[in-house]
């Protein structure tokens, strides 16, 4: 019989619920969490720690690692290029699938993809998740290594051909003074990788489909590779970063003024090179069967998805490159002011620590309450998180317009990746809207017409070449 | 018509940067549902099969269907044996009865056709003479018999019917086509808000206990106690979350205490 009285506290009691609430309360919170939840309960912690772990190792090895990766500047190169460049492709694909799902939706006047994500738009994260889960088939008879082998040749060809595109100034992976050569090299890769497939599955189709592509994109290779040779010549350089200074200057110095045919037979024969309507044979997805990709399945049919996603951003990147000035500005930019008199790394602890405060406290606060004050029935929670994200949101979008301003790396980079974006949304746009050609249309269509046009666009180049030089 | 290379690709092209800003076409189904008539049932049709053989398997569930009792039919069962016609009008109820509960596993009252009470039906011939017994004028002669009664009633139709020649299922064809106009006698209205404020307090669970207990949902019209349940277009002012209004006069109704308060008011509308 214990009956606790009002004087004298049950400590016992108290001792036993604080037990018991510590013994339940850890399940209790964790089946209350969805799946996502408890993922991020997991991640964001261990993120956190790597985070801070990062900072205090930069700080106590920085000088060292500073000064041997100074010393061996070409290897550092080379591995942050590589890594750049094979984490940049994945994310790219991801950003290109989505953009199509939306774009042709709409132009069909559906809404496209609104349930995962803000807008739908972790719908293709999740297709990649989908096919990263599906089981890993191969066929009865099929070549197990070249089956193997083929999509990592066709989505190694795609991602090399980035090492040589210039991004920015100073933002190149290799600048090498044979980079279009190279590039159209690694991109002849493709169509070894697609036989491969086609060949190894041990499917008549498969092998058909894989001859279709090849003779398809070996065609097209020619006036592509011709039409760009007269920018070479105006060029006077087959090195892609001197190839966009060649154009700097203002809008009216690209080559796209200078080489219209050239432009005109690139594009047409770019969209072929890249499998996209109406030249997509390929994989005439509406008519056929996947052709080369007929016996795929799981990750290794998505990395001839991703392949074909990255060779329309590579494909776009090309043309803004060599006819539409790369990372040049499309006018000569008025500012490009030196933001030399802010010095973080000198300021001293009492101004970082005021920023810090307001970014992480005052700022949030200040739109919280006026989130609280124009927004309809906000609690002060949600109020919080919403200035919490808007604070982000804004401290982000300061960031790149003060980069913008002070680094013309970031300026080209806008530039570039709006000049490629404004490509592939157009191939985006031309698959909504464009019908599937014949294969003998398609073919004849190459060596009657594109063919002849890219030799007299070639002629007339170098023609004029000689006769302006003399 | 001169012949432009590309002309026909830039008019495509741009027809699909036109659609791309246009307003889109998709209902997002189990969110909204799409504005459809009140007896829309689809397209009706016989289909046939790849041999030319009629599809129809007789099963009489498009008969139990029709609301206005139209489709009537004869034909062959499955195995060809029997000759089987859809039934006599007497036998029309039960039926009807029979195959609705088959398909829900629930009895659903019919209340326009199963009974109908006598009214005095003086108004409705002074209101035929107005209008000349002029069948086009049907609507007219339905708002004017909703004005007189407050509601239609079945034996004012069938004396409309009986007296201007105009088909019974024709008015009630017109009649169930117009949102306005009602079958039921207007009993109470119980409305909730969802405006944003109102649905962080909770006001879909009050609506759905609610609902629950006066057997109806929104959009449904009256349920078994005569109660119509609907949404409130805007927030009333000064109204606190969440709002439920009883006949348009705001209610005090916790979430807890919804589910009492509608058996309450449930209970006074029968009394």
């Amino acid at each position: 019989m214990t009956s606790a009285s009002p004087r004298r506290p049950d400590v016992r009691g108290l001792i036993n619920a604080s037990i018991r609430f510590a013994k339940t309360f850890p399940r209790e919170f964790w089946g209350r969490l969805s799946v996502p939840e408890r993922v991020a309960f997991l991640l964001v912690p261990l993120a956190m720690g790597a985070a801070i772990v990062t900072v205090i190792a930069i700080f106590w090895l920085g000088g060292p690692v500073v000064d041997f990766l100074g010393a061996n500047l070409p290897l550092v190169r080379f591995a942050v290029a590589g890594t750049a460049i094979l984490l940049l492709t994945v994310p790219t694909a991801f950003v290109l699938i989505y953009l199509e799902l939306k774009v042709i939706a709409r132009m069909n006047l559906r809404v496209g993809p609104n349930r995962v994500g803000p807008w739908g738009a972790a719908m293709s994260v999740i297709h990649g998740l989908k096919v990263l889960t599906k089981e890993d088939f191969a066929p009865t008879g099929a070549d197990i290594t070249i089956f193997t082998l083929a999509p990592v040749v066709t989505y190694m060809a795609s991602v090399m051909t980035l090492l040589v595109i210039p991004f920015a100034p100073g933002l190149i992976g290799q600048d090498l003074n044979v980079g279009l050569l190279y590039f159209f090299a690694m991109g002849g890769l493709t169509v070894v990788g697609l036989l491969m497939a086609g060949w190894s599955s041990f499917n008549k189709y498969s092998l058909l489909g894989g001859l279709r592509s090849a003779a398809q994109i070996i065609s097209y290779e020619i006036p592509l590779t011709l039409s760009v040779v007269g920018v070479i010549l105006l060029a006077g350089t087959m090195s892609m970063n001197r190839i966009v200074l060649a154009q700097s200057g203002s809008a009216f110095d690209w080559f796209v003024f200078k080489q219209p045919l050239a432009w005109i037979i690139f594009f047409i024969a770019a969209t072929a090179e890249a499998n996209r309507t109406p030249f997509d044979m390929t994989e005439a997805d509406s008519e056929i069967v996947a052709g080369f990709a007929t016996e795929y399945s799981g990750m290794r049919f998505g990395f001839f998805f991703f392949a074909e996603y990255v060779n329309v951003f590579i494909v776009s990147a090309l043309a803004a490159t060599l006819f539409f000035g790369g990372w040049t500005a499309p006018f000569n930019w008025p500012w490009t002011y030196n933001l030399n008199w802010f010095h973080p790394l000198e300021m001293g602890f009492g101004p970082w620590l005021a920023i810090v405060a307001f970014v992480l406290v005052v700022a949030p606060q200040i739109l919280g309450i006026l989130v609280m004050l124009f927004g309809r029935g906000w609690t002060y929670v949600q109020a919080s998180v919403l200035g919490a994200l808007f604070t982000l949101v804004a401290v982000v979008g300061l960031v790149a317009l003060a980069g913008f301003i002070a680094f013309d790396w970031v300026q080209g980079l806008f530039w570039f990746m709006f000049k490629t974006y404004v490509f592939v949304v157009t191939f985006v746009w031309m698959r909504a809207t464009l019908p599937r050609v014949r294969v003998d249309q398609l073919m004849g269509f190459a060596w009657k017409w594109l063919l002849p046009a890219s030799l007299v666009n070639l002629f007339v180049t170098a023609t004029a070449v000689v006769l302006l030089n003399r | 018509m001169s012949f432009i290379p590309g002309l026909g690709i830039a008019k495509g092209m741009s027809l699909t940067l036109r659609r791309f800003f246009a307003p889109k076409a998709t209902i997002q189904y189990p969110e909204t549902a799409p504005d459809v008539a009140v007896r829309f049932r689809g397209r009706l049709q016989l289909l046939y099969d790849e041999l030319g053989n009629l599809k129809c398997e007789t099963c009489f569930q498009c008969a139990a269907a029709c609301p206005v009792e139209c489709i009537d039919m004869g034909g062959f069962d499955t195995r060809g044996r029997f000759h089987v016609h859809w039934g006599a009008p007497e036998q029309y109820a039960e039926r009807r009865e029979e195959s609705a509960l088959r398909r829900s596993g629930r009895p659903v009252p019919d209340t326009e056709y199963s009974h109908f009470a006598a009214v005095d039906t003086a108004a409705v011939d002074s209101i035929l003479a107005k209008y000349d017994f002029d069948h086009s004028q049907m609507l007219a002669i339905l708002e004017s018999i909703q004005r007189a009664y407050g509601y239609l009633p079945v034996a004012a139709i069938k004396r409309v019917s009986q007296v201007s020649g105009a088909p019974y299922a024709l008015i009630y064809g017109t009649a169930t086509y117009y949102r306005h106009l009602r079958f039921e006698k207007p009993g109470h209205t119980v409305a909730v808000c969802f405006c944003t404020a109102c649905l962080i307090a909770g006001s879909s669970r009050v609506a759905g206990k609610i609902a629950g207990e006066l057997g109806t949902q929104i959009g449904r019209g009256p349920g078994p106690v005569g109660i119509v349940l609907e949404q409130l277009p805007a927030h009333a002012p000064g109204a606190s979350s969440p709002l439920v209004t009883l006949d348009g006069k705001p209610q005090r109704v916790t979430e807890a205490a919804a589910a009492a308060w509608a058996r309450g008011v449930a209970g006074r509308t029968v009394a």
